[in-house]
């Protein structure tokens, strides 16, 4: 929503005094919400926090939308992440609480009532 | 309210601050990688 101004400030008066060097990525203003609206986190008055995970082809595969007073987890945000890289490299699935390096699914019409026999968390 | 999870990323340039420098930013620059796009209300918000 800010103007790129109001980023460079927090920037360098705050953003850079809790990470080392300041945030490493864009920060974009979305003037009047245009950008929000495309993806439908702009209330009328604000973005809310709307995060969404684009994959190299340019698909929306994951979204996640708070309202303002709660922050997101980035811990949750990389497991995604790493998810969804895995499944487009294997074609693998990855079942309820899946972390890196736990056991994946392969989906087949045989696994259908089978899963308990071959996924134990 | 529709379902935006499967569907191409709607594409989008913005003017942005990054390393120091203002620029122009679009989305489908980006094409290739992954992209975690995150919305906020203001700046100098706590959370």
């Amino acid at each position: 929503m800010d103007s790129v101004h109001s980023h460079k400030v927090w920037q360098e008066t705050e953003l850079s005094k809790m990470v080392d060097g300041g945030v490493p990525f864009p920060m974009l203003s979305d003037a009047g919400g245009k950008i929000g609206e495309l993806y439908d986190v702009y209330n009328g008055a604000v973005d809310v926090r709307g995060r969404f995970i684009i994959d190299p082809k340019g698909v929306i595969q994951a979204m996640e939308v708070l309202t303002p007073p709660v922050g997101r987890n980035p811990e949750e945000l990389i497991r995604q992440i790493k998810a969804y890289q895995h499944q487009q490299a294997t074609g693998e699935v990855m079942p309820s609480g899946w972390q890196p390096g736990d056991p994946t699914l392969i989906p087949s019409d045989d696994l259908t009532g089978h899963v308990w026999e071959v996924w134990k968390p | 309210m529709s379902i935006l999870v499967g569907k191409e990323a709607p594409d989008f340039e913005a003017n942005g601050f990054h390393e120091g420098k203002f620029g122009k930013f679009k989305l489908s620059d980006y094409r290739g990688k992954c992209v975690v796009l995150c919305f906020y209300p203001g700046d100098f918000t706590f959370v």
